[in-house]
């Protein structure tokens, strides 16, 4: 493994995107104000905002930045370099992952935090589990983009996992326990909560690993 | 590059291929033998889609063969082992750089994973080149990106340059600056250069050594003037009842009436006379372009299947 190259190229990637980021960044702290509100309305359409961002930030950096490189045939360029295919993944998932939670833990972190100070404890009990849903569902993107290397199954994945996230947030507010919670100014942590975010770190850890696994595996570079 | 050892003479070989094959739904690539000497230029020549950018990316690690040994200056290459490609250049027409970022990053990137760059060169094929290192990529156009990447390539200083159809699309002027500065390299007798074309006429220019690919199999292969001494072409005026006399290597390439062109891939300088039977009259013996050569040998190898 060459860890000077994967430096390199995780910087290049980080040089190149590096506009889309900073809008992805500032878009997602405008959003997460907006949601931070106390008018009910402005708030409401602020949270719509911050999971727009999340998923349009998922959709564009693994599009820009994994499958544009196949697209746009900037991958023979790359992999002439004296890289192997090792140093190639890591930077390559490593750089992805990072542009996208730059955003997500700017937008998870400012609400959590305003939730706090506006003495609404309660409501962060939400936030883990749709954050990390957002999350899984980039993962599982990640990974289709790996596998596949298309762009119609990538946006096949990301489509299925929007229309699973309202049934997932449906389900969630549902939850007597949770809504009890949300009411409340004490942070408790339900059981059902609990379960949920444990089954999404699992989701994401195992499409982490698939999607190294696979990439590494690969026989044929280009 | 050839190296006296006593009695017996070895040649170092820049690369080497033993009984490759790849199999794609549609194509295959046929137990490929192939071997480039050091401090050369060979050339690799077929029709579009014969095989040829599957060869060289298999040379460059980036496609991995079904069967068969590859072996570039004295190392294996794998996808898995990036050691062999510090010393090889590698140029595709497929190849894109970033567009919206300039000449002058890339070559900053370049640089800092290739610890042979040579700057003082770089800035000599900026000037040859005419290039612009502030211009972003998107506004070159195809001649200018394809000496960019060529830019790219050189001011690394390898020691192989697999070149897959450098001069494709490009203007006269574009392809004789192009072809120019791949002389200046192999000036340098360590260096050694493949590379691939349609074009007959741009290896015939630079090429010590000449290979035939068509449909996934090397139909010839051979030193270039050897190539340009054993193939010639006869024409001949025969009667109707002549036939197509049993000589080793010899095609009918043409007739009209009664004259008739036949090639030799073995031309031997007693064939004239055999041919002479009564009522042949041999109208002219014509050395072949490396272009009828190529054509005679594809349409020779896929009758013999």
């Amino acid at each position: 493994m060459n860890l000077q190259a994967i430096r390199i190229l995780f910087l290049k990637d980080l040089f190149l995107s590096r506009r889309h980021l900073f809008a992805y960044f500032v878009a997602g702290l405008a959003a997460s104000a907006l949601a931070c509100t106390s008018n009910t309305t402005l708030a409401y359409v602020g949270f719509v905002l911050v999971l727009t961002v999340a998923i349009a930030a998922g959709i564009h950096m693994i599009g820009t930045l994994m499958l544009a490189e196949t697209t746009e045939q900037t991958k023979l360029f790359v992999m002439s370099f004296p890289i192997s295919l090792l140093d190639y993944s890591i930077g390559k998932i490593s750089v992805v992952l990072t542009t996208y939670l730059i955003p997500w833990t700017a937008m998870f972190g400012c609400l959590v935090v305003a939730t706090f100070v506006m003495g609404k404890q309660g409501n962060v009990v939400v936030l883990p589990p749709i954050f990390f849903f957002l999350l899984c569902g980039f993962m599982l993107q990640l990974l289709t983009a790996v596998v596949s290397e298309s762009v119609g199954w990538t946006i096949c994945i990301m489509v299925s996992c929007n229309v699973c996230l309202n049934i997932f947030l449906m389900k969630l507010f549902a939850d007597p326990e949770v809504a009890e919670v949300v009411k409340s100014d004490v942070l408790t942590w339900p059981a059902f909560v609990v379960q949920i975010i444990a089954v999404e770190l699992l989701l994401i850890a195992a499409s982490l690993v698939i999607a190294f696994l696979f990439q590494t595996r690969k026989r044929d570079l280009v | 590059m050839t190296t006296e050892l006593g009695n017996s003479t070895t040649t170092e070989l820049a690369v080497s291929m033993v009984g490759v094959s790849k199999s794609y739904k549609h194509f295959q690539l046929q137990n490929i033998d192939f071997t480039v000497e050091r401090g050369t230029v060979a050339g690799l020549i077929g029709p579009n889609g014969a095989g040829k950018s599957t060869t060289m990316r298999i040379l460059m690690g980036l496609v991995q063969p079904g069967a068969g040994s590859v072996s570039v200056l004295d190392k294996a290459i794998s996808s898995n082992d990036a050691a062999a490609k510090q010393d090889i250049g590698y140029f595709s027409d497929d190849m894109r750089l970033y567009k919206p970022e300039t000449l002058s990053w890339h070559m900053q990137l370049v640089r800092s994973l290739y610890r042979d760059w040579d700057d003082v060169y770089a800035g000599q094929l900026l000037d040859r080149f005419g290039l612009i290192p502030q211009q972003a990529i998107k506004g070159l156009s195809h001649g200018q990106r394809v000496k960019a990447m060529l830019l790219l390539i050189l001011a690394r200083r390898p020691k192989l340059l697999i070149l897959d159809e450098p001069t494709n699309g490009l203007d006269p002027v574009a392809k004789h600056e192009v072809i120019t500065e791949l002389m200046r390299v192999v000036e340098d007798e360590s260096r050694t250069i493949l590379y691939s074309s349609h074009n007959t006429q741009d290896v015939e220019q630079i090429s010590d050594s000449i290979t035939f690919i068509d449909r996934g199999r090397v139909i010839a292969s051979s030193n270039r003037d050897d190539f340009l001494e054993k193939w010639k072409c006869i024409k001949l005026h025969a009667p109707e009842s002549w036939t197509l006399p049993s000589v080793d290597g010899v095609r009918l390439e043409s007739s009209h009436r009664n004259l008739h062109v036949l090639s030799f891939n073995q031309f031997r300088g007693e064939l004239p006379v055999q041919l002479q039977t009564p009522g042949v009259v041999i109208e002219s013996v014509e050395s072949m372009t490396l272009e009828e050569i190529f054509v005679s040998s594809v349409i020779r190898g896929r009758q013999e299947g």
